[in-house]
C-alpha cells in the first residue's frame, strides 16, 4: 500500500501523532534538516504504486531516488515540490544486468555500487572511470545513477557518458516502458524530455567491443567539485589504425552534455597523431561556446577543452601502445 | 608593573616546582573525547522548556528604501507566534552607536533591523518567531516588502565618487575615515633613494567560515524574568555588556531613580570604575579626548546614546547570563556582537519567552563575516645595495555597509600600519588610510586582522629583489633586524626585544629550503616545459607583543589588555581554573590543565577549566582572539596556580607542622622532601580551611587570582614560511610540493597543538590564494551564498606542512607566544611569491592575492582576460 502522510518536514510532532507515523518522522527530520518547505511524502513499495501515484497527481509530484540533488535544492527553497515520491523502497529496481551485448542498471543502482561492480569495469569501462570524479564517497553511496541522469546537470558526468556511449534510458509510465536515446534525453539546463508521468526505471548500455579506448578528463576546482571542464572520450580504430569512431562528449561547457561533432568527424578516418590531436583539440576550442561563471572564464573554458581532449586522445592511444 | 609581575613571582617563590612534566609534551587534547564523540554542547543543543524559533527575513536588494512591509499573510500562519520589524526594534531597543572613535572617523548608528531603508544582499529586515524552524522560514516567504531601489557602491572606486550618494546620509560622502602618520623624515628619504618602487596590491573579500555557524538561545524564566543567553560566541561578557545596554530602555531619569534607591550597586560599580580609572589613569589618559568630535558633529544622536550607554552600564537590570559551552570556531568572526544577538533577545523579552536562532550557512556566507578586501599601493625607497629606506603607503579597506561591533576598519586599518615595516630596519615610513562604505557584508576581524600588512610587504619585496637583480632572501637578510639590532624599536614605535627572531627564522628557512639545488632542478624543469617556482614570506607578529605595541596603533586601547584568571580549589579538594578565554578550537582545556597541573603537582584530568559562563569567570571584554590565550591567558594560569600553590603549601605546613620551604608536591600528595610516606592531599588542606571557617565561598576552600599581561619580553612570534609551487600552464592548477614552516613562539606548551594551529592557518592562506571569495556582482549583488560556489579547500587540497620549531631558549618565564594567527598571515605571501617565482620569465607580475586558474592563465598569457 502506497504509504502516504502529510507532514511539514522537520516538524516531528506534526507526524508523530498520525498513526504509524513516528518511525517515519524520525527518518524524515534526520535527513532533511529542518529547513526544507512543506510537502506530502509518499513512499510506494512498487513500482506500479509509484507509476499510479505520478500519474494522479502529475506536475506537482518530484521523484527521489538518492535525494543527493533534490534535499539540497529543497533545503536551499530553491525547489518546493508539493509532493515527494520517494522510490528508495522499490524492490527489483537495484540490480545490474547484463543480457546478451547489453548491459542494463536499475534506478536504485548506486554510483558506489556500480562503481565496484565488475562488469561496470569490463562491459562499461568509461562509466568505470567516470565514477571517482563524482563528488565523494558519501555521495556516490547514497546518489543514483539514473538520478544523476534525470537531474542533467550540465556539469555532471555521467550524462556525457550516456551521451557519448548512445546509452538508452528506460522511462516507465501507467502506459508502459519505451527507450529514450541520450542524444534526445537531454533537453536543456536541468531538464530533459521525460514526462511528468514517466519515471526511469533504468538505463542501458551496449557492452564495449574489443579493442574501444576510453578517457575520462576532468578540472573541477577541488576534489570532488562539479566540472569545470570535463571530457569523456571514446576511440574505436580500425585494423589498419586509423580512427573508426570517435565520441568527444563534454559536460561543463554548455546548458546540456553536448559532443564536438566537428572535430569527431575529422578524427574520423585520420591517422591518430600528436600534431592531429593538436589541431582536433583547437577545433574543439573553436566549436564549443562554453558560459563564464564566477569559477571559470568562457575562455578558460574554450581554451581547457582543447588541452583536454589532447589528454583524453593520447590517454587512449597510450591503451594500444602506439602513437606516432 | 606588568613585566615585574613575572619577574617577582620568580622571585618570591622559590618554591617552584620542576617543570616541564607535562609542558612541551604533546600531551594529547583533552576536550577529544567529548568532542569527537559527539558529546559536544553546541548553542544547537540548547532546548529549554517551551523554546520557539527564529528566522530572519532578509533582503535581497543590495540597496534600496523600505517603502512598505506587509506581515498579514505571514502572521496568519498556523504556528507563527510573532514578526518584529525595525519599527519595533527602534522601540525595544538602543541602537549601536560607536563606543568608541578615531579622529577623523564617521561611524554609523544603526538598529538590528534595517529601518528605513536596506544596506546589503541579506541585511535583516524583521525577526519571524514561530513553534518551528520550518513554519518561520514559511512565514519569511509571505512576507511582502516594496522596495524603491538605490544606486549601490560595490567597491572602493564606486565610494570615492562623490557622484554617488551616501549610503549613510549624515555623513557626506562614502568615506568614513581618513587618517595619515608618518614615521621618521619621509621627505629627506625617499629624496636620498636610488630607485622607488611603487606598485598597487588588491585583496579580495574572502569569508570566516567556522564549522558552527552562528547563534544563540535567549532563555527566559518566565517567572523569575531571568535571563540566560546561549551562545556561540568568543566573548560572553562583552556580549553580555552589549546585550544589556542595548536592550535596556529605561529613560535616563529613571536609571537614575533606580540606581538612587539602590546605592549598592552604583558603590560597588563606582568603586571598580573608580579603581579602573585610577590605576589606567596614564593609558588612559594616550586616548585622544577629541576624537568623537567628528562623530558627533556628524550625527549628534551619538552623544544621547553614548549617555544613555553609560547610564544603562550603571543601571541595567537586564544584564543577561552569557553562557557558551562548546563553540564550533570563529576565526574572529564570534568576536563581534551581531546585530541578530540583540534583536533575539529583545523579541524574547518582549513575548517572555525563550527563542532560538541557529543561523544557516548562506545567511553566515552572507553576513556572518567578511574581511581582507582592501588595496594598498605602496613605494619602497631603496639603494643599489639592495638597502631599504622607506615605505609610502596608501591603504583603502572597503568596510561593506554595516560597522562590526565592537571592532571595525578604523581599529584594523591602524593595526596595518604600526605592522607593515615588519621585521626590516627602515628609516622613514608614511602611511595613508581610507575606510570606505560599500553595499557588501559585514567585514570584521580574520585570523590575523592586519595581515595584509605581511602579503603587501613580502610581495612588495620581491619585487624590488628582482628589480634589483638581488635574490629575496638576500634582500631581507640585509634588511631585517638580526641579533646585532636587538634591542630595537619598529619605525612605528613597537620595542623589538633579542627574542624577536624573525631572521633566525628566515636563515633556518633558507637553509631547509637549499636554494641552489632548487635553481637547478628549476631550470631543468623548463626545458620540459614544467614551471617551478619558489617563495618566502618573514613575519613577526605582536603576540600578545610589547608593552608599548597598542600604542603604535592606537593610543589608550591597551588599558583593557590584562586578564585575570582565578585558581581556586573546591572544597572536596579539587582544582578549577577560571578563565575570560573562551576556546573554540584552540585547546585551552588541554594546555590551561598541562600549565596548572605542572606548578601544582597534580594530573592534567585533576584539572578543570571553567569557561563560558559570565556567573562564574572572571571579566574580560576581549574573550578569546587576538593570539593571547597562550601568552597573556595561559601566563595568567602558571601564574595564579602559583599563587594557589602557595595557598596550598602555607596550609599544610600548619597541618603538618612542618616548614612550608620544606615541602613537595608530587602526584597531587604533599609531603615534607625527602619523606614521601607521610603526606596530605588537597582535600585535607581543603577540609582544614573550611572547618576553621574561613573557606573562601560556599564551593571553594581557597580562591586566589593574577591580573596579567604578558611575560616582560617582547612577545613577538616570529616565522618564516617557505611554498614551492608547480604551475602547470595548460590548465592554470597549481600544486604544492612542498611547504615548509619555521616558527618561533618561544616556549611550546603542546607541539601538537601548536603545529594544528599553523597547518590551519597556511590551509586558510591556500584558501584565500586559490578558493575561497566573496563575489559581489557589478551591481553589488551576492554571489557566494552556498559552499557549491564559495570554496572551502579540503583535506584533499591541502598539501603536507612541515614545521621546524626555533623555540629560543626563554628569557623570562612563561614565554609563550600567540600562534593562532600567524599560519594565515604568512601563506599567501609565501604562495603568492612562488607563483610569481615560476613565472617570472614570462615577465608575470602578481599584484592580487587570488589566483584560481582562469586567473593563472590570463596572467600567463595563455588567454585572454574577459
Ligand atoms: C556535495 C555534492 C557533490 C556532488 N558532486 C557531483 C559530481 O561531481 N558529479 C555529479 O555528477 N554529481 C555530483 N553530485 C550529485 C550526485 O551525483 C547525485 O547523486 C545525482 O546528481 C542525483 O542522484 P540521486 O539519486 O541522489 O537523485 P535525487 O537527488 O533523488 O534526484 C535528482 C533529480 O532527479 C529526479 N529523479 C531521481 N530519480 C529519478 C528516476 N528514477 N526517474 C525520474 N526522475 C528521477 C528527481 O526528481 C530530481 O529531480 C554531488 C552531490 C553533492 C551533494
Amino acid at each position: 500500500m502506497a504509504n502516504s502522510v502529510t507532514q511539514r518536514a522537520g516538524h516531528a510532532e506534526n507526524l508523530a501523532n498520525k498513526p504509524g507515523g513516528r518511525d517515519q518522522a524520525a527518518k524524515i527530520c534526520k535527513g532533511l534538516g529542518v529547513k526544507n518547505p512543506p510537502f506530502a511524502y509518499h513512499r510506494p513499495e512498487t513500482l506500479d504504486e509509484a507509476l499510479l501515484l505520478l500519474a494522479q497527481i502529475g506536475e506537482e509530484a518530484k521523484i527521489m531516488s538518492g535525494g543527493q540533488s533534490l534535499l539540497p535544492v529543497m533545503a536551499i527553497r530553491l525547489g518546493q515540490p508539493e509532493n515527494i515520491i520517494d522510490i528508495s523502497q522499490i524492490r527489483g529496481l537495484d540490480s545490474i544486468e547484463t543480457e546478451s551485448d547489453i548491459v542494463m542498471f536499475g534506478a536504485l543502482v548506486t554510483h558506489s555500487q556500480a562503481e565496484a561492480s565488475p562488469v561496470t569495469r569490463d562491459s562499461v569501462p568509461l562509466l568505470h572511470k567516470a565514477m571517482p570524479y563524482i563528488g565523494h564517497r558519501a555521495i556516490r553511496n547514497r546518489g543514483t545513477l539514473c538520478g544523476s541522469l534525470a537531474h542533467a546537470d550540465p556539469a555532471a558526468e555521467l550524462p556525457a557518458v550516456a551521451l557519448a556511449l548512445d546509452a538508452e534510458l528506460i522511462a516507465a509510465s501507467t502506459d508502459g516502458a519505451r527507450f529514450i536515446a541520450a542524444e534526445d534525453f537531454f533537453s536543456g539546463f536541468l531538464s530533459t524530455t521525460l514526462q511528468q508521468n514517466e519515471l526511469l526505471v533504468g538505463v542501458r548500455f551496449h557492452q564495449a567491443p574489443a579493442g574501444m579506448l576510453t578517457s575520462v578528463q576532468e578540472l573541477s576546482r577541488r576534489h570532488g567539485d562539479f566540472a569545470l571542464v570535463g571530457l569523456t572520450c571514446v576511440l574505436q580504430l580500425s585494423s589498419d589504425g586509423l580512427v573508426d569512431s570517435a565520441a568527444l562528449s563534454f559536460f561543463g561547457v554548455a546548458s546540456t552534455p553536448s559532443r564536438a561533432t566537428q572535430a569527431e568527424q575529422s578524427l574520423v578516418g585520420s591517422r591518430p597523431t600528436t600534431e592531429l590531436f593538436e589541431e582536433i583539440a583547437n577545433m574543439v576550442s573553436n566549436e564549443l561556446d562554453p558560459p563564464s561563471d564566477t569559477h571559470a572564464s568562457a575562455n578558460y573554458r574554450k581554451h581547457a577543452a582543447g588541452v583536454l581532449t589532447k589528454r583524453a586522445l593520447a590517454d587512449c592511444m597510450s591503451q594500444t601502445g602506439v602513437l606516432t | 608593573m606588568r613585566k615585574s609581575l613575572a619577574k617577582q613571582a620568580l622571585n618570591a617563590d622559590t618554591n617552584a616546582p620542576a617543570m616541564g612534566r607535562f609542558v612541551g609534551q604533546s600531551v594529547k587534547r583533552v576536550e577529544d573525547q567529548r568532542l569527537l564523540t559527539g558529546n559536544g554542547t553546541y548553542v544547537a543543543d540548547v532546548n529549554p522548556e517551551e523554546v520557539v524559533h527564529a528566522s530572519f527575513f532578509r533582503s535581497p536588494y543590495a540597496h534600496a528604501e523600505i517603502l512598505s512591509i506587509d506581515l498579514a499573510a505571514g502572521l496568519a500562519l498556523d504556528g507563527v507566534i510573532a514578526i518584529y520589524t525595525g519599527k519595533d526594534i527602534e522601540r525595544l531597543t538602543n541602537p549601536f552607536a560607536p563606543l568608541a572613535s578615531l579622529a577623523n572617523q564617521y561611524t554609523p548608528v544603526f538598529y538590528g533591523l534595517a529601518t528605513d531603508r536596506v544596506r546589503h544582499v541579506g541585511d535583516p529586515i524583521a525577526i519571524i518567531i514561530a513553534t518551528s524552524r520550518c513554519i518561520a522560514e514559511d512565514a519569511a516567504e509571505l512576507i511582502d516588502v516594496d522596495y524603491k531601489p538605490l544606486a549601490t557602491v560595490t567597491n572602493h572606486r564606486e565610494a570615492n565618487d562623490p557622484t554617488i550618494p551616501a549610503i549613510w546620509p549624515k555623513n557626506d560622502s562614502n568615506v568614513l575615515y581618513e587618517d595619515e602618520k608618518i614615521y621618521g623624515e619621509i621627505e629627506r628619504v625617499f629624496a636620498r633613494a636610488d630607485h622607488v618602487f611603487t606598485e598597487t596590491f588588491s585583496c579580495h573579500r574572502v569569508s570566516n567560515q567556522p564549522m558552527e555557524t552562528r547563534g544563540a538561545v535567549a532563555e527566559i524564566d518566565p517567572d523569575s524574568g531571568e535571563i540566560t543567553y546561549h551562545a556561540a560566541t568568543q566573548s560572553p561578557h562583552l556580549l553580555r555588556w552589549i546585550l544589556a545596554i542595548s536592550t535596556e530602555r529605561e529613560s535616563v531619569v529613571e536609571s537614575l531613580k533606580y540606581l538612587a534607591t539602590n546605592r549598592d550597586r552604583l558603590k560597588k560599580f563606582g568603586a571598580g570604575a573608580k579603581a579602573f580609572l585610577t590605576e589606567k589613569k596614564d593609558d588612559l589618559a594616550k586616548n585622544d579626548s577629541t576624537a568623537s568630535t567628528n562623530q558627533i558633529k556628524k550625527d549628534p544622536s551619538t552623544l544621547a546614546h553614548l549617555g544613555r550607554t553609560f547610564f544603562n552600564t550603571l543601571g541595567s537590570r537586564r544584564y543577561p547570563r552569557v553562557v557558551a559551552k562548546d563553540v564550533g570556531g570563529a576565526f574572529g568572526s564570534k568576536g563581534a556582537v551581531n546585530r541578530e544577538d540583540v534583536v533575539l533577545l529583545a523579541a524574547a523579552l518582549d513575548l517572555n519567552r525563550s527563542v532560538k536562532w541557529i543561523e544557516d550557512r548562506s545567511e553566515n556566507l552572507a553576513d556572518g563575516g567578511q574581511a581582507r578586501e582592501e588595496d594598498m599601493t605602496i613605494s619602497v625607497a631603496a639603494k643599489d645595495d639592495g638597502t631599504i629606506l622607506g615605505f609610502r603607503v596608501e591603504l583603502v579597506m572597503d568596510q561593506g555597509a554595516y560597522p562590526a561591533v565592537p571592532f571595525n576598519c578604523g581599529l584594523f586599518s591602524n593595526m596595518i600600519k604600526a605592522m607593515l615595516p615588519g621585521p626590516y630596519r627602515l628609516e622613514a615610513f608614511e602611511m595613508k588610510m581610507k575606510v570606505v562604505a560599500s553595499n557588501k557584508g559585514r567585514y570584521l576581524q580574520y585570523r590575523g586582522p592586519w595581515a595584509n600588512e605581511t602579503w603587501v610587504r613580502e610581495r612588495m619585496l620581491d619585487i624590488v629583489a628582482r628589480e634589483l637583480a638581488i635574490s629575496p632572501t638576500e634582500l631581507r637578510q640585509k634588511n631585517m633586524f638580526g641579533p646585532e639590532h636587538l634591542p630595537g624599536k619598529m619605525v612605528t614605535g613597537p620595542d623589538l626585544d633579542e627574542d624577536m627572531t624573525a631572521a633566525a627564522t628566515l636563515a633556518k628557512a633558507i637553509e631547509v629550503a637549499d636554494l641552489p639545488a632548487f635553481e637547478v632542478a628549476q631550470a631543468e624543469a623548463l626545458t620540459i616545459g614544467r614551471h617551478l617556482g619558489i617563495g618566502f614570506a618573514t613575519y613577526h607578529e605582536a603576540a600578545p607583543g610589547p608593552d608599548n605595541f597598542w600604542e603604535s596603533v592606537n593610543p589608550g586601547s591597551d588599558a583593557f589588555l590584562p586578564e585575570r584568571v582565578d585558581a581556586v580549589l573546591g572544597r572536596d579538594g579539587s582544582v578549577s581554573i577560571k578563565t575570560q578565554q573562551l576556546p573554540h578550537g584552540q585547546s585551552h582545556e588541554t594546555t590551561y590543565s598541562q600549565l596548572a597541573a605542572d606548578e601544582l603537582g597534580i594530573a592534567i584530568k585533576d584539572v578543570t577549566l571553567v569557561y563560558g559562563d559570565t556567573d562564574n569567570t572572571p571579566f574580560g571584554l576581549l574573550g578569546t582572539g587576538g593570539s593571547r590565550g597562550g601568552p597573556v591567558g595561559g601566563g595568567g594560569v602558571t601564574f595564579s596556580s602559583r599563587q594557589l600553590r602557595r595557598l596550598i603549601l602555607d596550609e599544610a605546613a600548619d597541618l603538618m607542622e612542618a616548614s612550608v620551604d620544606d615541602l613537595d608536591i608530587i602526584d597531587g600528595k604533599i609531603h615534607v622532601r625527602g619523606v614521601p610516606a607521610l603526606s596530605k592531599t588537597f582535600a585535607d588542606v581543603a577540609r582544614a580551611v573550611t572547618s576553621r571557617g574561613q573557606a573562601a565561598s560556599t564551593a571553594n576552600a581557597i580562591e586566589t587570582h593574577v591580573v596579567y599581561s604578558n611575560a616582560g619580553n617582547g612577545g613577538w612570534a616570529c616565522s618564516t614560511h617557505v611554498c614551492w609551487v608547480d604551475v602547470d600552464l595548460e590548465t592554470g592548477f597549481v600544486t604544492i610540493p612542498r611547504y615548509v614552516v619555521v616558527e618561533d613562539c618561544g616556549q611550546m606548551i603542546n607541539p601538537a597543538i601548536v603545529e594544528g594551529q599553523i597547518r590551519g592557518g597556511v590551509a586558510q592562506g591556500i584558501g584565500a590564494v586559490f578558493y575561497e571569495k566573496t563575489v559581489y556582482d557589478e551591481s553589488a549583488n551576492f554571489q557566494s551564498s552556498t559552499f557549491m560556489d564559495y570554496l572551502i579547500p579540503t583535506a584533499m587540497e591541502i598539501p603536507e606542512i612541515e614545521i621546524f620549531h626555533l623555540e629560543t631558549p626563554a628569557s623570562v618565564e612563561a614565554d609563550f607566544r600567540g600562534v593562532g594567527e600567524g599560519g594565515m598571515i604568512g601563506s599567501p605571501p609565501a604562495i603568492n611569491n612562488a607563483v610569481e617565482n615560476a613565472l617570472a620569465h614570462l615577465g608575470v607580475r602578481i599584484t592580487e592575492q587570488h589566483l584560481p586558474p582562469t586567473r593563472i592563465l590570463e596572467l600567463a598569457g595563455v588567454i585572454e582576460a574577459e
